[in-house]
C-alpha cells in the first residue's frame, strides 16, 4: 500500500478506501529521538526560528522520510500550514487538498467530502464500510478513555498516546487493534489511581510530554485529552455517515463550537482546573481570551516551543497553579 | 478562632494575628532579632510566643524565603508566593490582579485569573531592584527614605546595572551639583526601570503593590503609567502575614 502523509487529521476513511496508509507525519516527528534534526533540517532550508516547531518538524519529516505525498489541509488549519504546502510543493510532493469549511455548515462539509471522495475515486458505500471497520477501533480507543476518567485505571499519558495515535492507527490497522485490545484487557485488572486534582488537557498536542509525569507527582492527573479525543473520533459511533462525523469534529472549526463540547466534558469529567497548552507563535494562543472568558473554570495557559521537556520556568507555574487549586478543592470540601 | 501568621523576610519578621478573620494585632522585628531574642533552636526553630506576647492561639502559619528558615515548630510553612495572594485576597476582595511585591532582597510578580496563581516571576542573581538599594542610596544622600520616595519628577539616569556602583555613580552626580530632588527622583526611577524587564511580561488592568517599597510615592506614579488601577491596600507590608493567617482561617 502506498503511503499518504497528513498534516493533521483528514478523512482517513477515503484515503484507505483509495488503498492508501495514512501516515501522521506529526506522531513521526515527535517521538523520533532526534526529533531536533527535523526542525533543523526546516531552519536550514529557511523556515524562520519564530515559527510554529510542528510546521518545521512536519517540514523535516517530509523531507527525510521519502514522503511523494500528502494531504494538506488547506481550510480549517492555520495559515503557516498553507505555506508550508506551498513549500512541499516546490520540493516536488503531490498534495491532496482538503478543506473543513469555515461556515460549518451540513451541506458545505458534504461538499468538501464528496470533492476528496471524487479525487481519491472512491464511492460514498466503499466509504463507509472503511468507516465501520474504523469505528471498531474507535470503540477501543473510547474504553481507553473511560478507564480514564471513570475507572481512574489508565493515567493521563497512555490516554494521551492512544487516542492520538488514533490519527493514523499507526500505520496498521489491525496491529493497532491487537494492541489497543491487549492495552484495554491490562487496565481493566489495574487497582484505581485516585489522585486529588481532576484535570483536563486542551489545546494542541503537546511538544512536552513529560507534563503527564510531572502533574501526577503535584497529586493530579489529567482526566481529558481535549483535541488527542477530537482525533480518536469518539462520537463516530453515533454519525450516521462520514458527512456527520467530520461535521462534529471541534478542532478546526470556530472556538464557540469548541466551547459547547468543552463544558460538556468540564461536567461530565468533574474537572477542577484545565491546562490550556498553545504552541509558541500559533495563532491558538489568542483563542485562550475567550476560552478563560467562556469557561467557568481556573485556566493555565502554558506555552511550548522545541524544547521536548518542560522548563524549570513551566513547571514554577504548574506547582503555583495546582498548589492553590488543591488548597481550593480541600475548601470545597 | 485565632490565627497567627508570620513573614519572615530578609529586613524584618512581620507577624500578623487574627481573630475569627479581623486583625487584632500586627507587629515587625528586626529578622536579626528575632531569631536572637525570640526564637531557639531544638532541631527546628521555635518561636517563644510568650517572649512575644502572644497567648491562645489555634494555628499557626509561616511564611519568608527559604524553606528551611521559615520551618518553625508547630507552624504549617507555606511558600511565599501563596502567602501573598491570599493576603491580596484578604486585602482587596479582587479575583484578577497583578501583585507585586518588592521586598528587603527579592521582588516577586505574581499573576492571578479567577482567583489562581497563573504565572509568577522572581528576581534572581541581583537585588539591586529591592528595598535594600533604595536604603542605601538614601544613606549615600543623607536623608530619609521617606523622604526620598515622595520624589519622581525630572530624572537623571543613572545606568549602572550594579547596585553598588550606583552609589559612585550618585556621588558624581553630586558633584555635578544636581539638586537633591531630582537626585531623589534619580534614585526612584532607577529602580523602576530595573523593575520594568521582570513586569514586561505581566500586562493587566489591575495591580497590587506590596512589601516595603509599595509606600513609595514615587513608584507607584511611575508604576499608574502602565496600569490601568494601582490598588491601594492599607497594610503593603505585612501582606505576607496576613495571606498565612487567611490561610489559616480557610484552609487549615
Amino acid at each position: 500500500m502506498k503511503k499518504i502523509g497528513l498534516t493533521t487529521t483528514v478523512p482517513v476513511e477515503i484515503l484507505i478506501a483509495a488503498g492508501y496508509t495514512p501516515i501522521d507525519l506529526n506522531n513521526i516527528f515527535i517521538t523520533s529521538r532526534d526529533y531536533m534534526k527535523y526542525i533543523d533540517i526546516a531552519e536550514r532550508d529557511g523556515f524562520p526560528r519564530s515559527l510554529c516547531t510542528w510546521i518545521k518538524g512536519i517540514y523535516g519529516v517530509c523531507m527525510q522520510n521519502d514522503i511523494k505525498e500528502i494531504v494538506g489541509v488547506v481550510e480549517g488549519e492555520c495559515s503557516n500550514t498553507k505555506s508550508l504546502i506551498e513549500v512541499l510543493e516546490l520540493r516536488g510532493i503531490k498534495v491532496y487538498p482538503f478543506s473543513f469549511p469555515h461556515s460549518h455548515k451540513t451541506k458545505d462539509v458534504e461538499h468538501e467530502i464528496n470533492k476528496f471522495m471524487n479525487l481519491f475515486n472512491v464511492a460514498l458505500k466503499e466509504v463507509e464500510v472503511i468507516r465501520k471497520r474504523l469505528n471498531e477501533i474507535r470503540a477501543l480507543a473510547k474504553e481507553i478513555d473511560e478507564l480514564t476518567y471513570i475507572d481512574n485505571k489508565a493515567t493521563g499519558f497512555e490516554n494521551h498516546l492512544y487516542q492520538i495515535s488514533s490519527s493514523d492507527f499507526k500505520g496498521d490497522i489491525s496491529a493497532f487493534e491487537v494492541d489497543l485490545k491487549k492495552v484495554v484487557c491490562e487496565m481493566k485488572n489495574r487497582k484505581p489511581i485516585n489522585r486529588k486534582l481532576r484535570l483536563g488537557y486542551i489545546g494542541v498536542p503537546p511538544m512536552t510530554p513529560d507534563i503527564y509525569a510531572f502533574v501526577e507527582n503535584l497529586n493530579a492527573n489529567f482526566v481529558y485529552n481535549e483535541v488527542q479525543r477530537e482525533f480518536a473520533f469518539p462520537r463516530s459511533d453515533e454519525a450516521i455517515d462520514i458527512y456527520q462525523q467530520y461535521y462534529d469534529y471541534t478542532y478546526p472549526y470556530d472556538t464557540q463550537f469548541r466551547i459547547e463540547e468543552l463544558k460538556k466534558q468540564i461536567n461530565v469529567r468533574k474537572l477542577d482546573g484545565i491546562i490550556h497548552y498553545t504552541q509558541a507563535f500559533c495563532y491558538r494562543a489568542v483563542a485562550d481570551i475567550v476560552l478563560k472568558e467562556k469557561l467557568d473554570i481556573p485556566i493555565l495557559n502554558i506555552e511550548g516551543d522545541k524544547l521536548n521537556t518542560l522548563d524549570a520556568r513551566t513547571k514554577l507555574r504548574l506547582e503555583a497553579f495546582l498548589d492553590m487549586l488543591l488548597d481550593l478543592k480541600v475548601a470545597k470540601k | 478562632m485565632r490565627v497567627l501568621g508570620i513573614d519572615l523576610g530578609s529586613r524584618e519578621v512581620k507577624i500578623v494575628l487574627m481573630e475569627d478573620n479581623t486583625i487584632i494585632h500586627s507587629m515587625k522585628v528586626s529578622t536579626m532579632s528575632f531569631y536572637r531574642n525570640y526564637c531557639s533552636y531544638d532541631g527546628k526553630i521555635i518561636v517563644d510566643l510568650k517572649k512575644l506576647n502572644i497567648h491562645q492561639i489555634d494555628k499557626a502559619v509561616s511564611t519568608g524565603y527559604g524553606k528551611n528558615n521559615t520551618d518553625l515548630l508547630m507552624f504549617t510553612p507555606i511558600n511565599e508566593i501563596k502567602a501573598h495572594v491570599y493576603g491580596g485576597f484578604y486585602q482587596t476582595d479582587l479575583n484578577d490582579f497583578i501583585l507585586l511585591d518588592i521586598g528587603g532582597q527579592d521582588v516577586k510578580v505574581v499573576k492571578v485569573e479567577k482567583g489562581i496563581t497563573t504565572d509568577l516571576e522572581l528576581n534572581e542573581k541581583c537585588a539591586a531592584s529591592c528595598g535594600r538599594y533604595l536604603e542605601n542610596m538614601a544613606n549615600i544622600l543623607e536623608i530619609s527614605i521617606e523622604d526620598m520616595s515622595k520624589h519622581y519628577q525630572n530624572p537623571v539616569e543613572l545606568n549602572s546595572t550594579c547596585a553598588v556602583f550606583s552609589e559612585s555613580e550618585l556621588i558624581g552626580k553630586i558633584a555635578e551639583g544636581i539638586s537633591i530632588e531630582r537626585l531623589c527622583s534619580s534614585v526612584n526611577y532607577s529602580l523602576y526601570k530595573r523593575l520594568l524587564p521582570l513586569l514586561s511580561k505581566f500586562k493587566g488592568k489591575k495591580l497590587i503593590l506590596t512589601g516595603g517599597v509599595a509606600s513609595s510615592v514615587a513608584i507607584k506614579k511611575y508604576l499608574k503609567e502602565d496600569y490601568e488601577e494601582i490598588v491601594s491596600i492599607e497594610e503593603p507590608q505585612y501582606n505576607g502575614a496576613i495571606g498565612c493567617c487567611y490561610y489559616g482561617s480557610k484552609f487549615l
